[in-house]
């Protein structure tokens, strides 16, 4: 059998098959009243919960193997850890990546420190909650750099060190409170290839504290063709390719060593339309036959936030049924 | 390329496209949605409210009006709501606590009744000004819909743009004399420039009007010079929010068509003072005449309240006097 896992955020609104469900749902209004003053932090904390449990629950119905909170409290990968650094203030709206969404751009403005952890609590909630391991999401040190404005070190090698610094201390102390699949986000990798060889440095950093958790380094929205064979030097276990922005992806797979595992995206986490079986399964049945089941997982090509949840759910289920196929 | 004939020497005073939708109006959008008032309701309110700003842009002596979009929830969905093949789906969150139904191609796309004429008739109506026909172009409708049909981006690019030049036309037939078409997710992903002009040309090579693309700011350093051989007359910049600096890149290649110059940062609640608006322009004449400049703000201002709106537009409309009387 093959093992299914997600890549990290899935959509905040209620489905539409349920009684009740409207485009006014619980976290939204909360999150309003809050802005005015009417309900206070411990109640958006409350409604964060439910949802996070309704959504794990959501995945574990489907048949996901390894879940993950949905990012349900964050609006992004990126800002809930860059915010939460001393030394970096939020800005102005920037359309993230190629995608009509927007986050709120980091400005380095001293030296970044730790200030505590970003997500440990978050992780903590879902953990209680879940049947299925918890994977832990975090955002790499050259992604947040790269959509950040660095107006205090005045080298991008010197500002995504010190990332990598603050990063190190948050995926060690989510594997001190028992997170035992880490991934790492570095989706900007794949517009910067030369920064490759300083990403791994960075890498190497983040995880050098980590003694027993399976490290997944992320990559999605494009191909990897041009990292080449460099990019399985990155110190990671695991190594999430998106088939479905970068067929190319295809042509990296015999470049993999042999101790290292591939988490295929290979429904698409962007498009509404429902891929055919048959159809992923070819594209499945060829990846299974260079890796081996044991190298491969499969999942969305990237977060589901961008999907209506009732899409986002109608993908989970194709996956099972594509991972379910293939295992036979 | 057609010109733009307005009386006067030049540095007109236009906005971009969308103006803030007054309270009232929010309201009655609310209710309508939860079904507690009709379609006929809504619509008086949305006449009002368009007649409302086309009588401010009178007030404030505005060269090329535009009708203030009071009818559009956003630029893409009106359209998905009145072509067929386009259908409205599903929430999906843009940013923060803000959600949009995202539209989806579920068949060929197309065009079976004119969609935006008669609000632009009407706004005609109301002024002795031109008012601007306004279009989202083919582009960023594609860009920002799901595609359950196609399965190939240049092909749904394509069908749309063939009904966006038949709107068009249709516009020109009923008089408009400007129309913009805009292209806010053009400069996005550099690899798809070519469909975004060949789209473009689709809609612009049967038209005798003055064309105009408003491009949001996005990787414009990249999509420089590059936009200039987007086919029409007139590109429509952010200027303000980015201190000018865009400005740097027409020394190294000139810009060739007319600009519409934005001198108001839209997403910011601070009213800019008239001299940094005139600084803004001295510093552009220094590269362009004035009869290859429009004024206006950043972006559609649909995000600010009215009153902000407002006094965005009356400093403008005093800086471009303060100017246009050095020349």
């Amino acid at each position: 059998m093959i093992t299914t896992t997600v890549v990290g955020s899935y959509p905040k609104p209620p489905r539409t098959d349920q009684p009740g469900a409207t485009n006014e749902f619980e976290l939204r209004r909360v999150l309003r009243a809050l802005e005015k003053g009417e309900v206070t932090p411990e109640d958006l904390r409350q409604a964060q919960d439910r949802l996070v449990a309704e959504v794990i629950s959501e995945q574990e119905q489907a048949g996901v193997d390894v879940v993950t909170d949905g990012h349900v409290r964050w609006n992004d990968l990126v800002t809930p850890f860059a915010g939460h650094m001393a030394g970096i203030e939020l800005s102005g709206l920037l359309r993230y990546f190629a995608n009509n969404v927007y986050y709120r751009r980091p400005v380095c403005v001293g030296p970044v420190e730790w200030r505590g952890p970003a997500s440990i609590d978050a992780w903590c909630y879902a953990d209680s909650v879940a049947t299925k391991p918890v994977k832990a999401v975090i955002p790499g040190p050259l992604t947040i750099a790269r959509l950040s404005l660095d107006d205090h070190y005045s080298s991008h090698e010197k500002f995504v060190l010190a990332l990598a610094r603050v990063l190190a201390q948050e995926a060690f102390e989510l594997e001190a409170v028992g997170a035992r699949i880490i991934q790492i986000d570095e989706p900007a990798l794949l517009d910067a290839p030369e920064d490759l060889p300083l990403a791994k440095r960075a890498l190497e950093v983040v995880v050098a504290e980590l003694k027993l958790s399976e490290v997944v380094l992320a990559t999605y929205f494009a191909d990897a063709k041009r990292l080449g064979a460099e990019l399985f030097d990155m110190p990671a276990h695991v190594f999430h390719l998106d088939f479905v922005s970068g067929p190319e992806n295809e042509e990296l797979i015999s470049l993999m060593p042999p101790e290292s595992k591939l988490q295929a995206g290979v429904v698409d986490a962007r498009n509404t339309l429902l891929e055919s079986t048959s159809h992923v399964g070819a594209l499945v049945h060829g990846l299974l036959e260079a890796m081996g089941p044991e190298r491969l997982s499969l999942s969305p090509s990237a977060g589901l936030e961008f999907l209506p949840r009732d899409k986002a759910r109608l993908k989970l289920e194709r996956l099972i049924q594509i991972a379910g196929k293939a295992g036979e | 390329m057609f010109g733009i004939d307005l009386p006067g020497a030049g540095l007109w005073t236009t906005s971009v496209g969308s103006l803030p939708k007054p309270p009232y109006l929010t309201r009655a959008r609310a209710r309508y949605s939860r079904h507690e008032i009709g379609r006929a309701e809504l619509k008086e309110l949305e006449l009002q409210a368009t007649k409302e700003w086309i009588e401010f842009q009178n007030s404030i002596d505005t060269d090329l009006v535009v009708d203030g979009e009071q009818y559009r929830g956003d630029m893409v969905a009106f359209f998905a709501e009145e072509l067929p093949g386009l259908e409205i789906g599903g929430l999906v969150r843009a940013y923060g606590n803000r959600y949009y139904r995202k539209p989806v191609a579920t068949g060929p796309v197309g065009r079976d009744h004119a969609v935006t004429v008669k609000w632009w008739k009407f706004a005609q109506s109301l002024t002795d000004k031109p008012v601007k026909g306004m279009l989202t172009g083919p582009y960023t409708i594609c860009d920002w819909s799901f595609d359950e049909h196609y399965g190939s981006r240049r092909a749904f690019v394509l069908d749309v743009a063939a009904a966006i030049r038949d709107e068009a036309l249709d516009l020109e037939a009923a008089g408009a004399r400007f129309i913009q078409i805009d292209e806010p997710a053009a400069s996005t992903r550099m690899d798809e420039f070519s469909l975004v002009i060949e789209a473009m040309e689709i809609i612009t090579a049967p038209l005798r009007t003055h064309t105009i693309t408003h491009i949001c700011y996005g990787a414009f350093h990249d999509a420089y010079p590059r936009m200039l051989d987007i086919p029409v007359d007139q590109i429509d910049l952010e200027l303000a929010n980015s201190d000018y600096s865009l400005l740097q890149s027409f020394q190294e290649h000139p810009f060739t068509k007319y600009l519409g110059l934005g001198v108001a940062d839209v997403h910011s609640h601070v009213l800019e003072p008239v001299e940094t608006m005139v600084e803004g322009i001295r510093r552009a004449l220094k590269l362009l005449p004035a009869d290859r400049l429009l004024i206006d703000p950043d972006c559609g201002l649909k995000t600010r309240t009215v009153k902000e709106a407002q006094a965005k537009l009356t400093n403008i409309k005093k800086a471009v006097d303060i100017v246009r009387a050095e020349l």
